[in-house]
């Protein structure tokens, strides 16, 4: 029914930033660590932001080719959070 | 047989996000792509899909659909629940799109609009919109995502460029004009025309009309005075002809909400604080659209089926969360006590330009007008529902955000403020 795990952690993400494209592209994530295990990330789904309260958050879907992460990065507190997956192995 | 078609050259584009909610989630989660899935508002046993993916659509799942039946009709069905701030992402860039090729743009809905090239230069032809059309394709492929799809439509009205943009889903691009129209019209049933339901449905065939073609060729006469028994009748004359008549603004009649009762009960506590938690949201719709109400309206379905509704016409408007729950918590207090309620709903209607600035004449409402001013500024700042009442403090917990469908308005509204 629904695939989604709910994490709710915080982890260290590597970001790549680029010069110059559309600004769905400019900035996003390309490895996270999670559970002592680095996972390389192959392809962005959708950028988009949303708000809590004031504080900006931009939300990050992306997959491994494996299993899919929504990432939240909080602009004002500068950390990242892995929300959810979806493991692919499960569909 | 001569027509009297409108032969201008099409100069309204429509395009059309379809399966929007499915789509965004499918273009953000690439493990969901080319799988029947669904989107729903919230997950429970009976839900219902409220957005299918087009493989969802093709084994028969539909929008409304509820649960039990998809995963009756696919075993692999997935459903997961609404993400709005994702899909106003969506329409945000496509609005964005859409405004670079004409001043004159018009969202429809969430997931469709128009663009009116009419009134601009005369290089504005067919083959130019053609071009536009599969230009504006590949920038939402480009600045949404790989995977997202639109349909265009293009027609010298609103009416036959919607048909055109459904022509083809979900990646079809199809002009309507006088020279294809009656073939177009040949190869539809009177029931795929927008606007033709089962109540217009069977009232025309009754009249023998049961074709667009037998449509179309129908005296105005008789659609005015004896099918429609309206001006509605000259409207389906001209638009069918692809003249212009829809191009109007609606005025806002009623603002409310409803919620489909997360565990139907009959408790008293649990029932209003999710009643009066509604009332504050449809509070804001109302402040939103700087409007008082002066009619109050409540409706209630019960598990066994039956239905209680009530209203009531007041002589002054409202617009503050407590005076307008104080109206609504009245009616809800004349339902029948023992029932258990499946579905709650309200709606403000008679609705007024605010008079907030006028001080009142019997007490002093100032304050009043000052604590609503101050609590939704605060809500603006520190998140929807930072501030609220004691009373509505359980529903704030159980009655989650809903999608805005048929209209724009009030995203700003909704989505900037979780």
């Amino acid at each position: 029914m629904d695939p989604t795990q709910i994490i709710n952690q915080r982890v260290e993400v590597a970001v790549f930033y680029r010069k110059d494209c559309d600004v769905s592209m400019l900035a996003y994530p390309v490895k996270m660590k999670y559970k002592n295990q680095e996972i390389k990330f192959t392809r962005l789904g959708l950028r988009h932001e949303t708000a809590k309260g004031k504080r900006m958050i931009h939300v990050f879907d992306v997959t491994d080719d494996v299993n899919d992460y929504r990432l939240e990065f909080d602009a004002q507190g500068l950390t990242w959070t892995l929300v959810s997956m979806i493991p692919g192995v499960n569909l | 047989m001569n027509y009297d078609l409108n032969k201008e050259s099409p100069r309204i584009m429509w395009i059309d996000l379809n399966s929007a909610f499915a789509m965004a989630e499918q273009q953000a989660k690439p493990s969901l792509r080319n799988r029947p899935m669904g989107v729903t508002n919230r997950l429970s046993k009976e839900c219902c899909v409220i957005a299918a993916s087009y493989e969802a659509k093709a084994l028969g799942i539909k929008v409304g659909v509820r649960r039990s039946e998809a995963m009756a009709l696919c075993p692999d069905f997935v459903m997961i629940e609404t993400d709005p701030p994702k899909y106003h992402h969506v329409y945000k860039k496509l609005a964005a799109i859409m405004k670079t090729y004409s001043p004159k743009v018009k969202m429809k809905s969430i997931d469709e609009g128009i663009i009116d090239f009419r009134g601009m230069d005369k290089t504005y032809t067919t083959q130019r919109l053609i071009e536009i059309g599969y230009e504006i394709k590949a920038r939402v492929k480009e600045e949404i995502g790989d995977y997202t799809k639109i349909n265009v439509g293009i027609g010298p009205n609103r009416f036959l460029a919607k048909t055109a943009a459904g022509l083809h889903k979900p990646d079809g691009l199809d002009v309507i004009d006088y020279k294809n129209l009656l073939q177009v019209y040949e190869s539809l049933e009177l029931q795929d025309l927008n606007g033709i339901a089962d109540g217009y449905g069977s009232r025309l065939r009754s009249f023998k009309i049961d074709t667009p073609i037998k449509f179309l060729q129908a005296p105005e006469d008789l659609l005015r005075k004896q099918v429609f028994k309206s001006i509605n009748g000259l409207h389906w004359h001209k638009r069918l002809r692809g003249y212009e008549v829809d191009d109007f603004e609606t005025s806002l009649g009623m603002v409310g909400r409803q919620w489909v009762v997360k565990n139907p009960s009959s408790d008293e506590d649990y029932l209003r604080s999710c009643l009066h938690f509604l009332t504050e949201t449809t509070g804001k719709k109302l402040r939103f659209r700087n409007v008082e109400a002066r009619g109050v309206a409540v409706w209630l379905a019960f598990q066994s089926g039956e239905v209680f509704s009530d209203k009531r016409m007041y002589r002054t408007g409202v617009h503050t969360d407590a005076d307008i729950w104080l109206r609504i918590s009245k009616i809800f207090d004349r339902r029948p006590k023992h029932m258990s309620v499946r579905t709650m709903g309200l709606y403000l209607y008679k609705l007024e330009p605010s008079s907030r600035s006028q001080i009142g004449l019997f007490h002093n409402t100032e304050k009043d007008q000052h604590i609503t001013t101050a609590v939704d500024e605060i809500n603006d700042r520190y998140g929807m529902f930072s501030v609220h009442s004691g009373d509505s403090l359980e529903g704030t917990k159980h009655v989650k955000q809903k999608i805005p469908f048929g209209g724009t308005e009030y995203f700003d509204l909704l989505l900037n403020r979780q």
